[in-house]
């Protein structure tokens, strides 16, 4: 079975249509978005479209959410005031450009998508959310305790949890001991389709493959894929600086950050 | 030195308020405002004990985790269970019900390395 999970798409059609492309010749059996379709970039109706019309399981990010009860607060965790000025244009603009269908979809979209898989003794949980478990707009960063994240899995019976919401994709791997039997958890993030931050300006998204074999015993049993795909960035960069939206925003891009 | 009912802050930024040999120790309203969203409160048992600078338990917001650190040594005699479920209590009252542990202070000399109230702000400021 080869899944692919992606998310944070933030309303770059570019991106998104590059990844579809980029997706479709890799022949995977399963697609689930993983939030944050909207904001920062002007095509949150397109983005939105192109992924109820291909019916691909998504959940909610926390800009979705916002979008969804047309709220002024995407919940970003914004640190500094021209952060926070920046924000409130895209989630002004945003709120201004999505339909109200658009809207109503992005408000009915579910926190969690949780796949039990039995394929040998062991039972093996995939657990899908944005940020974390517990908030939908946690950054559960690569430097975060292991024993804070091993405590966010058991807490949520994750066995595989993945998540976007940071735009910086890594996969970790934690060795727990339960009744005497080491097993090992994995957390993955996704990176990011429309909006990367991990100084590759390429977009990001995970392919996981599993076979009978794929087991909490078994380190090396669930095989992470990172892949990276190009883009045409300079159409959406333009579309920023064409826009009222920061001009931040189309270097961000440009640059990967 | 008279210990009753003053309190006390670490540059670590946190506060504790000594009643005879009691401290109540707690995350300060600038460090909480600095943190954010506090989402949980990875606490200590009671029973612990820690040495002053010690860390004895971590506070996760939203964007960051940050360790707590023993302002004096002690044992720790009571926790708010409460934070368990509401840790922004944390946010919106650090000075009263989102107080973090209770300690038996070991040595009431380790008081004089902490600072004041207008030490500490002016550590802030």
């Amino acid at each position: 079975m080869k899944i692919a999970l992606f998310s944070d798409i933030h309303a770059n059609l570019p991106a998104l249509e590059a990844f579809f492309e980029d997706v479709e010749r890799r022949e995977v059996d399963a697609l689930y978005c993983l939030g944050d379709l909207v904001g920062y970039n002007i095509w949150p109706n397109e983005v939105v479209e192109e992924i109820r019309k291909r019916e691909i399981p998504t959940i909610t990010g926390n800009y979705d959410f916002g979008i969804g009860k047309s709220s002024d607060d995407c919940g970003c965790a914004y640190k500094t005031e021209e952060e926070k000025a920046n924000g409130t244009i895209s989630i002004q603009l945003t709120n201004e450009l999505i339909t109200a269908q658009n809207r109503a979809y992005l408000r009915t979209l579910p926190a969690h998508i949780k796949l039990e898989f039995q394929l040998n003794d062991a039972k093996l949980n995939l657990l899908l959310v944005h940020g974390s478990p517990r908030r939908v707009n946690e950054y559960l960063f690569e430097d975060r305790a292991e024993k804070s994240m091993v405590r966010i899995l058991n807490d949520a019976d994750a066995d595989v949890l993945c998540f976007g919401h940071t735009h910086k994709p890594y996969h970790r791997i934690f060795e727990v001991t339960e009744s005497g039997t080491p097993q090992f958890k994995h957390a993955i993030n996704l990176g990011s389709i429309g909006k990367p931050k991990d100084s590759d300006n390429r977009g990001s998204y995970v392919i996981l493959n599993l076979d009978e074999n794929s087991s909490v015993l078994n380190k090396d049993s669930i095989a992470v894929e990172f892949v990276k795909f190009e883009y045409d960035i300079e159409k959406a960069a333009k579309a920023v600086e064409d826009s009222i939206l920061p001009n931040s925003y189309a270097d961000n891009l440009r640059n990967g950050y | 030195m008279e210990h009753t009912n003053t309190t006390y802050y670490s540059k670590e930024h946190i506060w504790i308020t000594v009643e005879n040999e009691i401290g109540t120790v707690g995350i300060t309203a600038y460090a909480q405002s600095e943190l954010g969203e506090i989402v949980y409160v990875d606490l200590p048992e009671v029973g612990d004990s820690f040495q002053q600078d010690e860390v004895f338990g971590s506070v996760e917001a939203l964007k960051t985790v940050s360790d707590l650190f023993m302002p004096v040594s002690g044992e720790v005699i009571a926790i708010n269970e409460t934070l368990v479920s509401h840790p922004e209590q944390v946010n919106e009252k650090p000075f009263e019900e989102g107080w973090v542990i209770k300690i038996q202070i070991t040595n009431l000399n380790e008081l004089s390395n902490l600072l004041r109230q207008d030490e500490y702000q002016n550590l802030t400021n």
